[in-house]
């Protein structure tokens, strides 16, 4: 990953870098959260360490403006032991973790490669399973042909596929995929679920869903 | 025998009435569906004879004499029809009507739709062999499927020999499929629309 480092102390700053460095990352340096600003706004990072107490701008500061302007690059912060409410405010203003000093090496590492784990997750995954795969980047459903979906259509698909040969309830697909639809009813839901059945017929595959009244759906291979 | 006498021969009034036959029944058919389910199925239905220079051309490109038989036996789309419906069960719908009509014999047929060309393009062909003797090629499509392929045979015409094409013809590719996608959505909202009437 490519990795920025805002820390104002020197010393902690390059065992930082050599640490990370060492796990293979690409690290970059800021020694005041201006410094710290404007590298963000000129680089794209995969995560950034930022520490709190900087001269020129704090950290707080620093992450506040980066969410304004929807910049969701992982955050962990660094901050002062005894401060619970830094840890509260730096949390609320947009930070993804933390870590109190004095902190061990091995901690931070590994909370690093937590980030670069989850960020692995999220990056092209093709889902398969019997004899379709979805791909995660370009929304396409293929089998015999492929076809793309929308982006509720592909949630949709994966979630049924994760419960794969089990009931799923309609409440809690509303909830999953369309946590942020407040309009969703149990009607979207059937009608979401019929286009996949119309697209998983279009590409061949042996894959149905099956609707049981009232209750939910439930993924599974056909047999004829 | 000169350049003036046609590579149909005199055969000419026999394509006629053999594509005035397949545009006839497919009128009726769309009469028919109209009647019951209160929607044309076919939103357009072109014809054609394919012109004099064309097949001419296309007898140069496969390598075969410029002759009556080629036009008439060997190459199959003398008589061109395509038929472009709005949804892609009357396409089907059309493809099994012509099937089962007493003056043609389905020689052939080769379903693009369920077995996609790695371009992306999606069509259902028939050759259809006509009142005993005419052959006739009809492609069945629908309106997504038409509007790509029309953008598609475009592109074949203007391509260049750059970088650019790969990412050209890729996302031609996904458009088609974005398309085949929204064209199963819409039959999915009309069967569902239709049931709960």
């Amino acid at each position: 990953m490519k990795i920025l480092i805002a820390e104002d102390t020197k010393d902690l700053n390059r065992v930082l870098t050599v640490a990370l460095e060492h796990d293979q990352h690409s690290v970059d340096s800021a020694l005041d959260g201006q410094q710290a600003s404007d590298m963000i706004r000129e680089n794209g990072y995969d995560m950034v360490i930022l520490d709190i107490m900087m001269p020129k701008k704090d950290g707080i500061t620093v992450l506040k403006e980066m969410r304004a302007v929807h910049n969701v690059t992982p955050v962990l912060m660094l901050t002062a032991k005894a401060e619970i409410d830094d840890r509260v405010e730096g949390l609320d203003a947009g930070a993804d973790d933390y870590l109190t000093k004095p902190f061990a090496m091995k901690e931070l590492l590994a909370r690093v490669r937590a980030v670069a784990r989850r960020r692995n997750e999220y990056e092209a995954e093709i889902l398969a399973y019997e004899d379709i795969h979805l791909d995660s980047g370009t929304l396409e459903l293929r089998c015999e042909n492929s076809v793309r979906l929308s982006a509720k259509e592909y949630e949709l698909l994966q979630e049924l596929i994760h419960h794969a040969e089990t009931e799923v309830e309609t409440a809690y697909l509303l909830g999953k995929v369309w946590a942020d639809s407040p309009g969703a009813a149990p009607d979207t839901v059937k009608l979401y679920v019929r286009y996949l059945q119309g697209k998983l017929r279009a590409v061949s595959s042996n894959v149905q869903i099956t609707e049981l009244e009232q209750r939910g759906y439930r993924l599974e291979r056909a047999y004829d | 025998m000169g350049g003036t006498e046609s590579i149909y021969g005199d055969h000419l009034p026999q394509l006629e009435e053999a594509m005035r036959y397949l545009t006839d029944e497919i009128s009726v058919l769309r009469g028919q569906i109209k009647e019951k389910e209160g929607m044309d199925p076919v939103e357009h239905c072109l014809s054609r004879i394919k012109s004099e220079e064309s097949m001419r051309e296309k007898c140069r490109r496969k390598g075969l004499p410029e002759t009556t038989e080629s036009a008439l036996e060997i190459i199959h789309d003398a008589v061109g029809v395509r038929v472009v419906c709005a949804f892609i069960n009357d396409v089907f719908a059309v493809r099994d009507y012509i099937a089962q009509l007493p003056q043609v014999e389905v020689i052939q047929e080769k379903d693009y739709i369920r077995h996609v060309k790695p371009n992306g393009y999606r069509s259902y062909h028939m050759i259809l062999k006509v009142q005993q003797g005419v052959f006739a090629e009809v492609q069945l499509r629908t309106i997504s499927m038409d509007t790509w392929a029309a953008l598609e045979h475009h592109m074949k015409y203007k391509k260049k020999v750059d970088g650019n094409n790969d990412l050209i013809v890729a996302e031609l590719k996904r458009c088609a499929d974005e398309l085949a996608s929204t064209d199963i959505s819409m039959q999915t909202i009309k069967d569902m629309i239709m049931t709960t009437e």
